[in-house]
């Protein structure tokens, strides 16, 4: 059978994919971020997941103002980097697992979750970026990737609630998979960060770490932090991090900390990593 | 533990966070052809007659003249309260070959330099801009 053994979170700031392409990821400025990440790309080419699902949001790059899906998941093959103003990033094209995906995509509608199904879409850097954090620059992504696009843009985005019982729902589709298959399932997006307004700049280090710390072992009080929370105290675009709840929520009742890392700043953006076991 | 929100208050609060457009509904709604202006942009041949000719290229989508105004003077905070969402006028600036810390810079008041020093040296605390009405 199919099992979800560990669930990896990450910023996904864009300046991390220009850092990687433009080869600067050792410089004064990258390197302490990119160091943070040294423990898991080592960890992860020993776990050598077959598929990860990974939970990210799209900024304007797949789909415009025409269809806000509040949960899309990736069914297609294929998945292009997205040209998001400036050419797409040279990075490999994503493979998906449709067989997985279509599974979890049956069984996530049978358990409540009326999913969007996407066949053909373009990822942008929320979905690049943490790839190339965790698997530096192959030549092919060694892992399949199953797209799960939230929309955390359009108000009301989902509940921090809904999004830890979707995790549940997807650890139930994939753990009655018949096919044995090692599944990573990665939150990204985040931490703090405000992008608009004259606030913009926002960061709060002490609220991140309380909500990485509150990640970590058997609390879900998480999962009842209100929106109006999130936006007051991490900005206006820290609530992305609704979105490593998906990842939490698909973990079970416990977890354990293998590695955590948290910097500031990155661009706007206060980097946050934590890499989990079911425990 | 469905503890539904109730829909007004829930959309009152966003307007008590200083300086902090939230993109609501109501926003989506006012700012769809300004967006999907924005949205043109990603397309090569798009962005070579936006730069041709920006007045004329504006003509070609159905915005308010106050929407076309703030984005011909590039007023990110003006374009923020007229329906803009950050991640679609984001092309606009990119367009510009304008970065993220560049452009966001010029919604506070600070120039491109200070801002990136703030940055540097913490960011923005969130004290005192938490809540307009209780000031923490």
């Amino acid at each position: 059978m199919a099992r979800i053994s560990a669930g990896v979170a990450t910023s996904h700031v864009p300046l991390l994919g220009v850092a990687v392409d433009q080869g600067k990821t050792g410089d004064a400025y990258f390197g302490p971020i990119f160091a943070g990440y040294d423990w898991t790309k080592r960890w992860v080419a020993e776990q050598k997941p077959d598929v990860i699902v990974l939970v990210y949001n799209d900024h304007a790059s797949a789909f415009d103002a025409n269809i806000i899906p509040t949960f899309a998941i990736g069914t297609g093959e294929q998945f292009k980097p997205a040209d998001e103003g400036w050419g797409p990033r040279a990075v490999p094209d994503v493979s998906g697992h449709p067989d997985l995906a279509w599974y979890i995509a049956q069984s996530l509608i049978l358990d409540d979750f009326d999913m969007t199904i996407i066949n053909q879409m373009d990822v942008d850097h929320g979905l690049t970026v943490p790839l190339s954090m965790m698997f530096g620059t192959p030549a092919a992504w060694p892992a399949k990737v199953i797209p799960l696009a939230v929309n955390v843009v359009t108000y009301p985005v989902p509940s921090g609630n809904r999004c830890w019982m979707l995790g549940e729902a997807i650890r139930r589709a994939v753990e009655s998979f018949p096919e044995d298959l090692n599944v990573q399932i990665w939150g990204t997006g985040g931490m703090s960060h405000q992008l608009q307004g004259q606030r913009a700049g926002l960061i709060n280090a002490e609220w991140d770490n309380r909500f990485m710390d509150s990640l970590i072992g058997d609390s879900d009080a998480v999962r009842r932090i209100p929106h109006i929370e999130y936006l007051r105290e991490t900005g206006s675009e820290g609530i992305e991090m609704v979105m490593w709840l998906i990842m939490r929520g698909a973990l079970g009742q416990r977890t354990r900390l293998l590695h955590r890392h948290y910097h500031v700043p990155c661009s706007n953006t206060a980097i946050g990593h934590l890499v989990l076991e079911p425990d | 533990m469905s503890d539904k929100a109730d829909i007004q208050d829930y959309l009152a609060a966003f307007d008590d966070i200083p300086g902090t457009r939230i993109y609501t509904a109501k926003r989506a709604r006012e700012g769809y052809h300004l967006n999907q202006f924005a949205m043109s942009l990603m397309k090569a041949e798009n962005r070579d007659a936006w730069k041709a000719d920006e007045k004329a290229y504006l003509q070609r989508w159905p915005m308010s003249e106050a929407q076309k105004e703030a984005v011909l003077a590039r007023d990110y905070n003006r374009l923020l309260d007229l329906g803009g969402n950050i991640y679609f006028l984001a092309k606009v600036f990119s367009t510009d070959g304008l970065s993220f810390v560049q452009a966001v810079s010029t919604m506070t008041g600070m120039t491109v330099e200070e801002y990136q020093a703030m940055m540097n040296a913490g960011g923005r605390s969130p004290k005192g801009v938490r809540s307009i009405k209780d000031a923490y």
